[in-house]
């Protein structure tokens, strides 16, 4: 019988868009109980943003708040409203552990106070996820995903390079910097929660998003330290080629030639051709000098394969080529049903599809689903139940707002 | 001082090149024993690549290597001897977590496969990285992480608008693929300390960039379709971008997120005109005339330096940030006044600025212990002061060259 990893672990999360519902929704997956607590007021931002299910808006319908918010249970809280932080606090003193990702700047007036909560639970491990941190000049700079991706230095990194330097540095797809911050975020979150193990007392973390972006960004944070240089646009600017995208007849395809038995194979693959014998293209560092040309060669050659072929033609030979997927090439790739990586999950309103699981396989403790994404204030009855609240109370409550 | 998390918890670290580093950067972060088992025979291709100090070629000063092993030790072991092999299972019995990214397979014929460290250690928990994962029809395909992007179906969406799919970062699926493995460490440790029962933790780096685009995923689930590559543009919020600004190859990203943030925006460019300019009043409108919209919002941009733009709209709750090059985030303030960048005194490379540790707690403080380790630095305290093993031992196997 499988076990659930984090079993017995209660969370509540405040949390709006990625970085927090990301975190929580690792942990939930894993077995935590997972309290989302959301604004009375339309919730979470994601329920707005989609996609949806032909394209119509519906809050319960957002494919990213259905896969951000699985194995959670839901309510809704008014913590703007002193008796919403009275409740707040009364299921604090039930939890292991509150992470949230509200901004600096309404921390204080949602109750959301460190010093405050601790003594109502010893034990509350607290993470505040934050743009830039909750000390130093820019702690209260407002931010959205993309300008943290610019503040932690990678969008710099990516874009056009020689030929498009008119073109602006650009981001990656979606909501990166939100999910970077949350899986790293869950990682220090549960190392707090494995020292209570020793002393059993819970504490503060401090997660900055900008930091944990510059934690990731390659050789750009080393550079200036070691060389005095600055990387530039990694697309434009290699020091070995093929490492690039390239249009087959049918799609796109990733060359990958970094070990020289690597690039002789794809040679032989392209049947030989006289111009691979030239100097110009002799070493991997040659290849890169001389892309401009290189890439005349290998342009028309490529147009004319299909990506399927190529690609495990070149992994028979141990090149490293890989496909330029699409969401569809995923969704029916062999590989990934074989190992699972799909689920399908049926919610009560926005019906039945499949969903991305989780990258690991864990023997002991494996991905499990215990119920889809609540619905909004779909726990109230049964959390605020569970903190002693009578269904008369409750109903006050609602109707003046506080849930 | 308390100590931090994961004191006393010992990391076998298999590891080579991006990934399974930064995944076991993250455990020494937490205060875990991170050991890298090296060897001159299949050295780290990250100790060969540049940037060197002063470029000046050596296997301890690589900036890449330095940078994602600090806190760690290092030993090394010849895993071709049998001697090799029979250290490397002794150290295991001796650790908590053995983690490694070797291809597919290479573990098990060295016979340092799970089934086999579990016998020796029940309780160990132990995670394998790779670009495919261990099982599937592709399980044994070569991965790197610059590919992986593009296989994990990141790069059919990132591009500039009607552009050709472009990759995201250089090797983004690494940390990525990382940070995710030591998630799932973290949980089996945690399973462990309630249960006893250790674990086999299967990781792939593709599936980890996938876990990134539900978006996209879920666009193609719901409709079949997928969303087509916008450059910096975002569907609820306009202008939304990355614009141009005085000095060489300077930029300044700013996210407008509703109509009233926008009014606000025309205010700061000294354009109150365009607040009530019916091409740009609400969000439908600006998305449909984006290329004016930042058209006019370039001409105010490049007339700037990026700080200074940043600043103005700050001032007024608009999101909006320098894009930071790499001296830029050595430069920076909000980092320098937190204490981000850490600079230990390293033996052959000296005191240089370091990323470090992205979050602060309050009761058990996480601090770097240690700059990353020269090659083999720690062998002897590996086999005399955990192994257990006599000075003549070690200096059996050093004749026996097991120790290189």
């Amino acid at each position: 019988m499988p076990g659930l990893a984090l079993a017995g672990f209660r969370i509540v999360e405040c949390g709006d868009m990625v970085a927090a519902s990301y975190a929580a929704k690792l942990m939930a997956d894993m077995g935590a109980e997972v309290i989302k607590i959301e604004d009375p007021n339309g919730g979470d931002t994601a329920r707005q943003r989609g996609p949806f299910p032909g394209k119509v808006p519906h809050p319960e319908k957002s494919g990213l708040f259905l896969y951000l918010n699985t194995n959670k249970r839901g309510i809704t809280l008014n913590l703007e409203d002193r008796r919403g932080q009275e409740i707040f606090q009364r299921l604090l003193t039930q939890t292991d552990l509150l992470i949230h990702n509200i901004h600096p700047t309404r921390m204080p007036a949602l109750g959301l106070d460190y010093e405050r909560l601790a003594p109502l639970n010893p034990g509350l491990v607290m993470t505040s996820i934050t743009p830039f941190g909750l000390s130093g000049p820019q702690k209260d700079y407002q931010a959205t995903d993309l300008t943290l991706w610019n503040a932690g230095g990678l969008c710099y990194l990516n874009g056009a390079g020689v030929g498009g330097e008119h073109l602006p540095p650009l981001k990656a797809f979606g909501q990166q910097a939100g999910f970077q911050a949350g899986v790293h975020a869950a990682v220090a979150s549960l190392g707090a929660l494995f020292a209570r193990f020793s002393n059993s007392l819970g504490q503060h973390i401090d997660f900055s998003i900008q930091e944990c972006l510059m934690s990731i960004s390659e050789f750009a944070g080393i550079m200036p330290a070691y060389a005095n240089q600055v990387v530039v646009r990694f697309t434009g600017n290699k020091a070995i080629r093929p490492l690039d995208i390239m249009e087959c007849k049918d799609g796109w395809i990733y060359l990958c030639c970094v070990e020289e038995h690597q690039w002789q194979g794809f040679v032989d693959i392209m049947g030989n051709p006289e111009w691979a014998a030239e100097p110009l293209f002799a070493t991997r560092l040659d290849r890169a000098e001389n892309w401009d040309a290189l890439q005349l060669f290998l342009e028309p050659w490529v147009k004319e394969q299909s990506v399927e072929e190529l690609y495990h033609k070149a992994q028979a030979r141990r090149i490293p080529f890989a496909p330029v997927s699409t969401m569809g090439d995923l969704l029916n790739s062999e590989h990934l049903k074989a190992r699972g990586f799909f689920a399908e999950i049926t919610h009560p309103v926005a019906g039945t599809f499949s969903f991305p699981t989780a990258p690991h396989q864990c023997s002991a403790t494996p991905w499990t689903l215990r119920r889809p994404a609540p619905c909004l204030g779909q726990h109230n009855a049964e959390v605020y139940g569970g903190l002693g609240l009578a269904a008369r109370q409750i109903e006050q409550l609602r109707q003046e707002g506080v849930v | 001082m308390s100590k931090p998390p994961l004191d006393g918890i010992r990391v076998a670290d298999f590891c080579w090149a991006w990934a399974g580093p930064y995944g076991a950067l993250q455990l020494a972060h937490l205060g875990a024993e991170v050991i890298r088992i090296e060897s001159t025979t299949r050295m780290c291709p990250s100790r060969q690549i540049p940037p060197w100090a002063e470029n000046e070629r050596g296997i301890n000063r690589a900036g890449y290597f330095n940078q994602y092993n600090q806190g760690k030790r290092s030993m090394t072991l010849d895993l071709k001897k049998p001697e090799g092999i029979a250290l490397a299972k002794q150290l295991v019995t001796k650790s908590d977590i053995a983690i490694e990214n070797f291809a597919a397979g290479v573990m098990d014929k060295m016979g340092l496969g799970y089934e086999v460290l579990r016998g020796l250690k029940p309780d160990i928990i132990m995670i394998s990285l790779s670009g495919y994962g261990a099982s599937g029809p592709e399980k044994s395909y070569v991965s790197y992480g610059p590919p992986q992007v593009a296989l994990s179906g990141m790069s059919s969406l990132t591009g500039y608008y009607g552009g050709p799919p472009m990759q995201a970062g250089f090797s983004y699926g690494d940390p990525n693929g990382g940070v995710h493995g030591t998630f799932a460490v973290m949980c089996a440790l945690l399973h462990r300390a309630k249960t006893g029962e250790g674990q086999y933790i299967d990781l792939s780096q593709r599936e980890a960039c996938a876990m990134l685009l539900p978006e996209a995923l879920m666009e193609y689930t719901m409709n079949g379709t997928q969303p087509p590559r916008m450059g910096n543009r975002d569907p609820y919020m306009a202008p939304h971008g990355v614009f141009c600004c005085q000095g060489k190859d300077r930029w300044v990203s700013i996210a407008v997120r509703n109509d009233e943030e926008w009014q606000r925006m025309c205010t700061v460019m000294g354009h109150t005109e365009l607040a009530v300019d019916p091409r740009f009043t609400v969000l439908a409108v600006r998305k449909e005339n984006e290329d004016t919209l930042e058209e006019i919002i370039t001409a105010w941009t490049q007339e700037r330096s990026a700080d200074e733009v940043t600043r103005s709209l700050q001032q007024v709750g608009i999101a909006a940030y320098p894009s930071l090059d790499g001296k830029d985030m050595l430069a920076n303030p909000q980092v320098a006044v937190r204490g981000f960048f850490v600079e230990l005194e390293h033996p052959e490379v000296g005191k240089r600025p370091h990323l470090g540790i992205p979050w602060k707690m309050s009761r058990t403080p996480c601090e770097i212990s240690r700059p990353a380790p020269g090659l083999g630095q720690d062998t002897d305290y590996v086999l005399s002061d955990i192994l257990g093993l006599s000075r003549e031992d070690i200096a059996s196997l050093r004749a026996k060259e097991v120790l290189v």
